[in-house]
């Protein structure tokens, strides 16, 4: 039984005909299936027989349940088709895409289920409380196209803001806490993408590990260049040149290293070009500054005197730069004659510096937004005590003829208002979201459809080959695309707090972008000359991510502990802080044993000693791993010293027998 | 090159302005044009080439020829008189490619792809060659060097003064009229009258160099005569700058043809990137 048990196992390694093995393994398992329960003894047997019976569907379930997974991974065939003929570093780009839909997904499932769903089936419906209704003032333009398209009017006042929400601590027969649940969920969005992010990151290391690049360099090349996934013969040729390429140069590199030549010159290149790539950046940014100021005098002036030019300004001159900046950048990337792969990297980083100073401006513009309006609440809550009091006076004269008369009513929409500034800060978001997707399907279709057609149908009657020249067709662009997702991701983390609507939003566009863009790749774009595979990039891409990430919710986590709510809007107004609600739940819905250890807890001392803990662990940690690392490196160096000591006694031992043979002749 | 990137974290300018109706455009603000700087310094240093040679072949030929009333190949060829010796066709050549570099730039085909050239010429050894766009006679004395003995060069220009120039070029080399036969006529016209005219039943080396709109016609022009015999090698100079799209994708589409391109570059600017294509002829069949 063993035996037929090891020839099953492996029958797959026999040097046979397919026929002669399918024979062989289909009369061993009829012998082991026949003959198996002959194990157990007795009653035993029948149970042992169902038990492997058992066993064996099981597996085979396992790998049935494990297809279906496989088969269920959306647009996998699409990547795939992208990867044979792009290669792997345009293919990581949609990969990342892919990735990011699912982190959304899980943002969305969890904002749509625990605070729009139950605001719409259990909160007081539409028009009930002043902060649900449309004033009168704008009721007659809200629902206009216009209006809804600026998240204005009877937008601004549905579950998509924050300023919908009731501050009631409980809604619905179910009691659910609202208030609880809003701010729950937010602090669990960020953790939850702080958590995948990192998960992906560690899990990238354990792939890094291989060969290091010093040593077998050419036989590295030879067994591993190819890209086994590249079906496209124009692609092919592509990789097939650039191997060539590259032993080319990595034999003139082998000549040119005995020869210390110029590091100097390279390093001098390096520098100059670095110094270029900061005044380039110090430029923009100046530039970007001074558009600023000049939009600020804009706002003091009257709207109707300004041209188009002034009031698309500061718009226009981020976009251009934003556009033009990178091909500078990459034009310095020239003189510092990096590896593709390093050289990407450098970009990265370059045009990351770039969009930060974007990012940071639109921060400033928001915090002075919100400060404004702070201060402009003060004035409307001093207003409405003026107002209310006027009311009452007018109600109890109109009482005063008869005393049955219609009881206190106002009507929601007349109602003033405060300015709502989490309500304004989820609708600069989540129209900048809007803007950002509509930027990015024209330019797609401009720069990159359009162009094509002009290369492919212009091409004959044009005094140079359009195709091979400028402009020819545009090469997928990595770098840009893959900084818009991440700067995108870092937009929805910093206002899905103030519109729980952004990641629906969010997950719209990367559904239609991911078609939109696998489209555009396929019929516009070409493959780069130079293929190169991008296996180590990933961790960089999630590195940036994860600095986003940190950058983005820094401003949420300060607005929600040092900005008091508004007063009328959403689920925290009335409290001091937004954090309060955690207090309160403490108080009323724990016992208060509980309670009183948790606020034990919150002991500053504690908190200082688990913070030195965590500290130390740290320490330990990378002390650890880097004890470790160093055993590797020093386990490699007796692996190689063994390999040559063998080496050395072979070629003795051979060298010994040709001499015993020739005198032996 | 890279397309632009894609989908800007712009600033909401309804931050500033609530409404965003088109106003009257005026002139434009000087932030905004101060953003397409990097464009043009971009464009300006990465196309620094093209815009050289289009300042030497240009604007300095075209002042040259007003100031000297002579055409560049007269001037080109009084150089050559006083500078080369006569019957030594490797001098000569070295001594245009001399007077190309230092003095003015001289469109032929330098020494690089020169090299290329001679090195087919000497491994196809055909016996008589043809070449569509003479010149100034450079690529003329190339073939004509490599030529196996007993073979014969068949070569067309359009203009007839750059014609005399050349021709007086291919006589002071040395080469007799049995050897290099130069027809003045644009190649539309030559090439139907080849066979009856000039005696010339096939062509064993075609070497395309006039320009490069023409390749295809004058190309359907060769097969639909018959001058090509199976394995004949057709050269097509400027491939890639400036460019002959339709003829090599008709070379290699139809089926016909074997299809090679040689990279190099234009002499005296290596950076513009052009190429020489290689096709061999497999027959009408």
């Amino acid at each position: 039984l063993d035996e037929k048990r090891q020839t099953i196992a492996t029958v797959k390694c026999k040097p046979w005909k397919m026929e002669k093995k399918i024979e062989v393994l289909k009369e061993a398992k009829k012998f082991v299936s026949e003959n198996e329960g002959a194990l157990g003894k007795g009653k035993g047997k029948r149970w042992f027989a169902f038990k492997m019976m058992m066993a064996k569907k099981w597996a085979k379930f396992l790998r049935d349940f494990e297809n279906f997974k496989a088969a269920c991974i959306p647009w996998e065939n699409k990547i795939k088709a992208i990867e044979s003929q792009f290669g792997s570093s345009v293919a990581s780009y949609f990969l990342f895409l892919r990735w990011m839909y699912g982190v959304n997904m899980v943002l969305f499932i969890l904002t749509f289920s625990l605070i729009m769903l139950p605001e719409y089936l259990w909160g007081l419906p539409y028009g009930s409380l002043p902060r649900k209704t449309v004033p009168r003032a704008e009721e007659a333009s809200a629902a206009n196209f216009g209006v809804l398209y600026d998240f204005n009017g009877l937008a601004q006042y549905s579950v998509l803001f924050y300023g919908y929400y009731d501050n009631k601590r409980t809604i619905g027969w179910m009691n659910f806490r609202l208030p609880l649940s809003y701010f729950l969920v937010g602090i669990m969005c960020i953790g939850y993408s702080f958590l995948v992010v990192l998960k992906a990151m560690t899990k990238n290391i354990g792939d890094d590990g291989g060969g290091d690049d010093n040593t077998f360099n050419f036989s590295w090349k030879v067994f591993t260049s190819w890209d086994y996934l590249i079906g496209n013969p124009e692609t092919a040729d592509n990789k097939f040149n650039s191997i060539t390429m590259n032993f080319k140069e990595a034999i003139i590199e082998e000549r040119a290293a005995q020869v210390e030549e110029n590091i100097h010159l390279i390093r001098f290149l390096r520098f100059l070009a670095n110094f270029f790539v900061f005044l380039t950046l110090g430029g923009s940014g100046y530039l970007i500054f001074w558009a600023v100021k000049r939009s600020q005098e804009f706002a003091q002036q009257d709207p109707d005197t300004l041209g188009w030019w002034e009031k698309n300004e500061m718009n226009m001159v981020m976009s251009l730069l934003g556009m033009f900046c990178p091909t500078l950048f990459d034009l310095f990337a020239e003189l510092e004659d990096y590896h593709p792969l390093i050289a990407l990297k450098w970009l990265l980083g370059r045009i990351f510096a770039l969009l930060l100073g974007n990012l940071y401006v639109f921060i400033l513009a928001l915090m002075d937004e919100i400060n404004n309006k702070i201060e402009e609440e003060k004035l409307v809550k001093a207003n409405i005590t003026l107002w209310e009091a006027n009311m009452i006076k007018a109600y109890n004269a109109s009482l005063a003829g008869n005393t049955t008369g219609p009881p206190f009513f106002v009507h929601p929409a007349d109602v003033p208002r405060g300015p709502c500034w989490e309500t304004m800060v989820g609708q600069e978001f989540v129209r900048l979201t809007v803007s950002d997707v509509l930027t990015t399907y024209v330019t797609i279709l401009i720069g990159d459809f359009l162009r094509a057609c002009f290369v492919r149908f212009c091409n004959y009657c044009w005094c140079w080959d359009l195709e091979y020249g400028y402009p020819s067709y545009t090469e997928f662009d990595i770098s840009g695309n893959v900084l818009a997702l991440i700067f995108n991701q870092g937009m929805i983390w910093m206002g899905s707090f103030f519109a729980p609507s952004l990641p629906g939003i969010n997950i719209l566009r990367l559904h239609t972008s991911m078609y939109f863009q696998c489209w555009a790749v396929m019929c516009c774009n070409v493959p780069e000359a130079r293929v190169f595979k991008a296996s180590r990039s990933n961790n960089f891409y999630l590195g940036m991510l994860l600095l986003i990430l940190f950058l983005s919710t820094m401003p949420v986590l300060y607005m929600i502990v040092s900005l008091p709510p508004s007063f009328d809007c959403g689920p925290f107004s009335g409290k001091n802080r937004m954090f309060e609600v955690i207090g309160e739940t403490l108080e009323h819905d724990f016992p208060s044993w509980m309670a009183k250890i948790l606020r034990q807890l919150s002991n500053p001392g504690l908190v200082i000693a688990v913070v030195l803990v965590m500290a130390l662990t740290i320490y330990y940690l990378n002390a650890t791993a880097k004890g470790q690392k160093a055993a590797n490196l020093d386990l490699k160096k007796k692996m190689k010293q063994q390999a040559l000591e063998n080496k050395m006694r072979n070629k003795k031992m051979a060298a010994a027998r040709a001499a015993a043979a020739a005198g032996g002749q | 090159g890279s397309s632009s990137p894609q989908g800007l974290p712009l600033l909401s300018y309804a931050l500033i302005f609530p409404s965003r109706s088109l106003a009257q455009v005026g002139t434009m603000s000087p932030a905004i044009a101060l953003a397409f700087l990097p464009l043009v310094v971009t464009l300006l240093v990465r196309y620094r080439h093209y815009f050289r040679l289009l300042v030497r072949t240009v604007l300095l030929r075209s002042l040259r020829d007003c100031l000297s009333g002579l055409r560049m190949e007269e001037r080109a060829f009084s150089y050559v008189l006083t500078h080369a010796l006569p019957g030594d066709p490797g001098h000569i050549l070295t001594t245009l490619d001399h007077w190309s570099s230092h003095c003015e730039y001289l469109s032929h085909m330098g020494p690089a792809k020169g090299q290329i050239l001679m090195r087919l010429v000497e491994e196809k050894a055909p016996a008589s060659a043809l070449e569509l766009g003479t010149y100034c006679g450079y690529s003329t004395l190339l073939i004509a060097r490599a030529l196996p003995p007993g073979g014969r060069l068949l070569t067309v220009e359009r203009d007839p003064r750059t014609a005399a120039v050349a021709e007086k070029l291919i006589r002071l080399a040395g080469f007799d009229e049995h050897t290099v036969e130069l027809i003045v006529g644009r190649s539309e016209e030559v090439i139907p009258r080849l066979r009856t005219q000039y005696q010339l039943s096939r062509a064993d080396l075609v070497l395309l160099a006039h320009r490069p709109r023409c390749y295809l016609r004058d190309l359907q022009l060769l097969e639909g005569h018959a001058l090509l015999p199976a394995g004949a090698t057709v050269l097509a100079d400027h491939v890639l700058f400036p460019g002959a799209p339709r003829f090599l994708q008709y070379a290699k589409s139809c089926g016909r043809y074997r299809c090679r391109l040689h990279h190099t570059g234009l002499p005296d600017f290596p950076a513009i990137k052009d190429g020489i294509a290689q096709l061999t002829y497999a027959g009408p069949g």
